[in-house]
């Protein structure tokens, strides 16, 4: 056996690695990102701004240049956050494929799967027929099916936005993109009120140093990196992140105790009911962090919206506030 | 001796009617399966909508009026590449295989043996690592050049290379011995194997990338990369095949090779060549696959016999043959990677190849 067959992994790791990318859009930290996305529509600049017209030439999160002929009809989602944007628009009826990971609205799981086990199935997606495809940054959907799709002549806009305000823009964008700038308007205005809502709340308050369980696989702590749109999540709910590796996501447990989190919130209870405030307690060298002598240790059932970074990310964030600052937004 | 009378053969080749039967046969099989596995897939297209896709397309023939544009598109441009790809990957491994067999006589032999695949690994890791780890990198790193992405290069690069500094360490005096070599590639392997780790532990989103060029894969092959993996992969083969007289005395052993008066040393450096040609292309477009170039050479050797003049246009059919099969599987199923089904069927078969070999003797080493 050659040393790069030793390489090899068992084929259920990638699976589970593919998982962790999937699941923790939010995450994961970039660095190509060319900003909030733009807008030009070509032919009539001037006009009305809720009037969509075509063709509209788009800027992506990716810096990519895309033109619209005509108002989408056939829309493929590559991205649990993408499709609940578009259903949020009230154009749920226009998705053509998603993926196997979405789950809200409740009516996308009748739409045929696109993406299995976080693997874009491409041909699935020209039989789909789109006139547009919205795919996801920094790898989650990979560059090489980005550059497929775009040779196969489909119109491929990428969406990665790693702030509440470029969610806010990437909401408007599909919005303009899809003749549906009214909605997107008034949904943003909706998400700016309560963001503003939470600011006020949490301001003046003291901000705990918090550390917040993404996973913790084979020995590996996942959290939010340094830097990442959950760092910032958590600072913007009143707490002072403890963050991991930029690239990695992941925290040296000496590292962790180190920062001695004076609150743990576990995310990935969500997902797994075994991890519990007193599992954490028993785990090798946890025993010793303020946050656990404080018994400040918190479950938190709401991770999917509050790593997802599409319309519901507010209700993420409201979550998080909960969690951190009970009794600030006045709801207990 | 007089001039005009050709020298009597050393040994007899097989029966002319035995290697028509053969290629022919496997022809016909080959266009059987490629009309099928384009028909097959997560979107099925009956055989004769492909037919007339292909006919219209290939041939002018016919009109694919009623055939929504998106079945051409899957086929032309998704399918259709990708099934050549994996006969063109196949046949490439299947014959660098039967090579590396014969020339180092050792049955555990296949394409990727002396340093190919941890190479192309090296190669492939760094194209693809490198965008996330110097984002400045990013926007050079998604260009081309010729026509092939970074990483399909890098690959290709990553391979040759690794091959020659493996064949410059292990060469004594113009002559280059099987055991040398091995161990050469060994450890030249482990060396890059653990630059691949690094890379692999520090690469962040784009870990998941790496891990699926790892297993092999064709579903990312376009019509550009057949463009270039295929000449070279059909030059390396002409080539090796033009050599079956070397490749059967090599079989022998280095020594009774030479006293038959074949220049070992310069041969199997021809031929390693050449063999490192074909992997390192295939590699390119598809990843590490593996078992391919491993079990199809045993096979055909107790099927057709161990006279290259066959045993590698035989291979290399076989080879085309049983990737596409594998990556029709993988396909069917879901996105599993074509490596991890080439090894799910290739590992038990080499176990019943090993458990037979006690009777019937296994490989080029006897």
């Amino acid at each position: 056996m050659t040393p790069a067959r030793l390489l090899r992994p068992a084929p259920v790791f990638p699976a589970v690695v593919l998982f962790l990318a999937a699941c923790a859009p939010a995450v994961t930290t970039t660095t190509g990102s060319a900003g909030p996305p733009s807008i030009v529509a070509q032919a009539t600049r001037s006009a009305a701004p809720t009037a969509a017209a075509y063709p509209m030439t788009l800027t992506d999160d990716a810096g990519r240049s895309v033109t619209l002929t005509a108002e989408p009809e056939r829309i493929v989602s590559l991205a649990p956050s993408n499709t609940e944007i578009v259903c949020a628009l009230d154009a749920c009826d226009r998705l053509v494929g998603v993926t196997d990971f979405d789950d809200y609205p409740a009516e996308v799981a009748a739409i045929d799967k696109v993406v299995n086990f976080a693997q874009v199935d491409v041909e699935a997606v020209v039989a789909a027929e789109p006139d547009l495809v919205l795919a996801a940054g920094n790898e989650l959907t990979p560059t090489s099916v980005i550059d497929q799709l775009t040779d196969l002549d489909l119109r491929v806009v990428v969406l990665y936005p790693e702030s509440l305000d470029e969610v806010a823009a990437d909401i408007e964008f599909i919005g303009a993109a899809i003749g549906r700038a009214d909605a997107a308007a008034e949904l943003v205005d909706d998400m700016r009120t309560r963001v503003a809502d939470v600011e006020a709340a949490v301001s003046g308050l003291d901000r705990p140093r918090t550390f917040y369980e993404v996973s913790v696989f084979e020995g590996t702590i996942y959290t939010a990196g340094e830097g990442s749109f959950l760092a910032s999540l958590i600072e913007t709910a009143g707490g002072e992140p403890v963050t991991g590796d930029a690239l990695s996501t992941s925290i040296e447990i000496e590292d962790l105790v180190a920062a001695d989190p004076e609150l743990i919130l576990l995310g990935d209870a969500t997902y797994d009911p075994t991890i519990t405030p007193e599992s954490v307690a028993e785990r090798p060298g946890w025993g010793t962090m303020t946050a656990v002598t404080q018994g400040d240790v918190v479950v938190v059932g709401e991770d999917v919206v509050i790593t997802r970074p599409g319309p519901r990310i507010v209700d993420g964030l409201e979550a998080l506030v909960r969690a951190i600052h009970p009794g600030a937004l006045g709801d207990g | 001796m007089r001039a005009g009378v050709a020298p009597r053969p050393i040994v007899r080749g097989p029966a002319v009617g035995r290697v028509a039967l053969t290629l022919g046969g496997g022809l016909l099989v080959l266009l059987v399966a490629l009309v099928l596995a384009i028909g097959m897939g997560s979107v099925a297209i009956a055989p004769d909508d492909v037919l007339r896709i292909l006919a219209h397309r290939a041939f002018g023939i016919g009109s694919t009026v009623g055939i929504a544009d998106s079945l051409e598109t899957i086929v032309i441009d998704l399918r259709l590449p990708r099934v050549l790809g994996a006969m063109v990957v196949g046949a490439g491994l299947a014959s660098a295989g039967t090579v590396f067999q014969a020339t180092l006589r050792n049955p555990m032999a296949d394409p990727y043996i002396i340093g190919t695949a941890a190479g192309a690994s090296l190669g492939a890791t760094i194209g693809i690592a490198l965008p996330v780890l110097l984002p400045a990198l990013a926007i050079g790193i998604g260009g081309t050049w010729l026509g092939l992405g970074i990483v399909q290069a890098l690959a290709f690069g990553g391979g040759i290379g690794t091959v020659l500094l493996v064949i410059s360490v292990a060469r004594q005096g113009g002559q280059l011995p099987s055991v040398t070599l091995l161990l050469t590639g060994y450890a030249v392997s482990s060396l890059l194997a653990a630059g691949v780790a690094l890379l692999m532990i520090s690469s962040g989103r784009a870990l998941a990338a790496i891990f699926s060029w790892l297993m092999g894969s064709l579903a990312a092959v376009a019509w550009v990369d057949l463009a270039i993996a295929t000449p070279v992969i059909a030059v390396a083969f002409l080539g090796l095949l033009s050599r079956w007289r070397s490749l059967n005395l090599l079989a022998l052993g280095d020594a009774p090779a030479s006293n038959l008066g074949l220049a070992v040393g310069r041969e199997k450096l021809r031929l390693t060549l050449l063999a490192t040609l074909a992997t390192s292309a295939a590699v390119a477009i598809s990843g590490t696959i593996g078992f391919i170039g491993l079990v199809v050479p045993h096979l055909l050797r107790l099927v057709v016999g161990p006279d290259h003049r066959l045993l590698m246009p035989a291979s290399a059919m076989a080879g085309a043959l049983l990737l596409v099969l594998a990556d029709l599987g993988a396909r069917l199923s879901g996105g599993i990677p074509v490596g991890v089904v080439t090894a799910f069927v290739g590992a038990p078969f080499f176990l019943w190849l090993l458990r037979r070999a006690r009777r019937v003797s296994l490989g080029a080493s006897a």
